[in-house]
């Protein structure tokens, strides 16, 4: 009996020799000495396999994350930065076939196809620690915005993977410092910060504009 | 402390930085003239603490060589009006941190697991900056240590960053730019061996061996085992900075037993073993509870080349300084007089620099120096002083090892006289051909 392990490193082993996917499933199979039934039965396609190499490393750094001892006494900038030193040097086990994986993606704009997988599991988790970080106050909450900073985070995501598979220098210390910068200039928006009280410091002129007339500007 | 949660690495942010410094002194200068205007008596003093406080916000936010840099100029009390030094000294104590996952990171790469799973304790929070590192405390096996942590990508900015200083020095200082090249080189090539950990266990290791003897000196044991590129793991000494320790009001013996200490490790590794370390900033020593003088990090080691050492030392402990035809030839050995010059300039440099010598061998001219005294710094500070303004030395002059000889001795001159120690000085003389 085939197993989703079996398959996946199987799919991995081909795409890497042969720098494309399979012509077909039949012809994967058939090389893998497996029958298509068992094929679907854990997979509906190519593609679902390599979104779900994805979403499986994405669990895996959550999950090494959450048991480490130090990560109840960080806070959310913390939680964030240590997601992406501890993601990359997941990734570093399959950087092979991350970069064929991206590569392939030619659009800069938009996500790529494979993460969609990966996506909504990040998003759950940077959501989680943003709402923390909105209750210690660590962050600031901002009408509409707050829901939005997921988001952000969402972008430096694919910009720090980007980064990363393009990056060649020695033990990926410019993707450290990518991320070390990256995250903070992020988080340092997600704070409060002058332009929220050049904000509301408006709203309490225009709500007392009448002063303006007794003081006779 | 509030963390400082970016460095600004790129050579165009780096820049910017600098930029915003020069806008600002431009504001300081129109500051000092327009209140000039009102009021003609007001000295420039202001103006100079105005311009010190802006240059070291802009370079302790900049970290690595940067901070190494104002590290160094405010050693050389001698070129830099006061005011600049009161704020340089600053960068040598605390510089923000950066952030955890980030250290966390590091050992992970470097020892492929967490501080936790190294030691048995570790406190993610730095203790003190080390201006291109952090140092964090740990334990391990019921020991307390000390854990340096360099920052990523140190070494790929000094280079860039040394380029950016040079016509900042340039104005500052007023130097040449010739002499300034020279300068900058000879720094860049101890800067880029500081960022090499391994070397620097391994150079401490040898050093603290041999320096093991000398009475009342204490180094950190250092783990080879525990240090890599990035990270060097050592013994966690307890101690008083120097302000601290004087705030003590330590007694006129206590002192005059940490000044000979000092005294003896200068000189012992002036003379004895060639090589010196060659930072002697106040954060680099602790005065232990046990009335010790403890040194930490040898991330400078300036070597003495023979083709130095014996026309220098000579001229500083011996009758050379007496006779000037001999005096004359060791001056052209360390280039302080160039073969161009014409007879008049031989006699010009030759004055000048018999007074620098007569002036900085004081010392060693007696069994004990008393450091206490204001008159020797007067006399070295007026001549530093006297030196800037001559358009003469605007030129290089003087072999390169003079970068860190200098400020190696210099800084243990200000240390003693800091400490007013009266000092024994014919520990460990000069050996001389």
């Amino acid at each position: 009996m085939a197993t989703a392990q079996q398959i996946k490193n199987g799919y991995i082993d081909y795409v890497l020799i042969h720098d494309e996917k399979p012509k077909s499933v039949y012809s994967f199979v058939k090389k893998l000495k497996i029958s298509e039934e068992e094929f679907y039965n854990f997979y509906a396609s190519f593609e679902s396999i390599e979104k779900n190499i994805w979403a499986e490393l994405t669990i895996e750094t959550i999950h090494t994350l959450q048991e480490q001892e130090v990560w109840g006494s960080y806070n959310s900038r913390d939680r964030i930065l240590a997601f992406f030193y501890s993601y990359i040097e997941v990734l570093k086990k399959q950087r092979s076939f991350i970069i064929y994986s991206l590569k392939k993606h030619k659009s800069k704009f938009s996500t790529p196809e494979v993460l969609s997988g990966a996506k909504p599991i990040f998003e759950h988790f940077a959501d989680e620690v943003v709402n923390e970080g909105l209750d210690s106050g660590e962050l600031a909450a901002r009408k509409f915005f707050s829901k939005r900073y997921k988001d952000a985070l969402w972008l430096q995501f694919a910009f720090i993977v980007n980064f990363w598979i393009y990056d060649d220098s020695t033990g990926f210390e410019k993707t450290d410092e990518a991320i070390e910068k990256g995250i903070n200039v992020t988080f340092d928006l997600f704070q409060r910060s002058p332009i929220d009280n050049l904000f509301e410091y408006g709203k309490f002129l225009s709500r007392n504009g009448n002063f303006k007339e007794k003081m006779k500007f | 402390m509030k963390e400082q949660e970016s460095i600004p690495v790129s050579k165009t942010e780096r820049s910017a930085k600098f930029v915003k410094t020069g806008f600002q002194i431009g504001g300081n200068y129109i500051k000092h003239y327009s209140k000039k205007l009102f009021n003609p008596q007001m000295d420039r003093s202001e103006l100079n603490e105005d311009n010190a406080t802006d240059i070291y916000k802009s370079l302790s936010e900049l970290k690595g060589s940067a901070l190494k840099i104002a590290q160094m100029l405010s050693m050389d009390k001698n070129i830099m009006p006061k005011s600049y030094i009161d704020k340089f000294t600053q960068s040598q104590y605390n510089a923000p941190p950066l952030s955890g996952p980030l250290i966390v990171r590091t050992f992970t790469k470097n020892f492929g697991k967490p501080p936790e799973k190294i030691y048995d304790k570790f406190k993610l929070s730095s203790t003190n900056a080390a201006s291109i590192g952090q140092v964090h405390e740990a334990e391990l096996n019921g020991k307390k240590l000390a854990v340096k942590i360099q920052y990523p990508g140190v070494g790929d900015s000094i280079s860039s960053d040394l380029k950016l200083v040079k016509p900042f020095a340039f104005r500052l200082l007023g130097m040449s730019e010739k002499e300034l090249n020279i300068y900058i080189r000879e720094v860049e090539e101890r800067l880029l061996e500081e960022t090499d950990y391994e070397l620097e266990v391994r150079r401490s290791i040898d050093i603290t061996s041999a320096c093991k003897d000398l009475k009342n000196v204490v180094f950190p044991k250092y783990y080879p085992d525990l240090s890599s590129k990035r990270i060097i793991t050592m013994d966690w000494i307890n101690g008083l900075h120097l302000k601290e320790f004087l705030k003590t009001y330590p007694s006129q013996e206590l002192r005059n037993k940490i000044g000979q200490a000092l005294w003896d490790f200068y000189n012992f590794q002036q003379h004895e073993l060639r090589a010196v370390h060659a930072d002697p900033h106040p954060g680099n020593f602790l005065i232990t509870p046990d009335e010790k003088l403890g040194v930490i990090d040898f991330g400078c080691i300036k070597e003495m080349p023979d083709d130095f050492y014996y026309p220098f030392f000579s001229l500083i402990s011996s009758d050379v300084i007496r006779d000037k035809t001999q005096t004359i030839n060791a001056f052209r050995q360390l280039e302080m007089i160039l073969p161009g010059d014409n007879p008049q300039q031989v006699e010009f440099y030759h004055k000048a620099y018999k007074e620098m010598i007569d002036v900085f061998a004081k010392p060693y001219t007696s069994k004990t120096f008393d450091f206490s005294k204001p008159e020797f710094f007067d006399q070295l500070y007026a001549y530093g002083e006297k030196i800037a303004k001559m358009p003469e030395f605007k030129q290089a002059r003087g072999v390169k090892h003079f970068i860190y000889v200098n400020r190696t001795n210099f800084g243990l001159y200000s240390i003693l006289q800091e400490l007013k120690a009266v000092v024994q000085t014919d520990t460990f003389k000069p050996h001389i051909k």
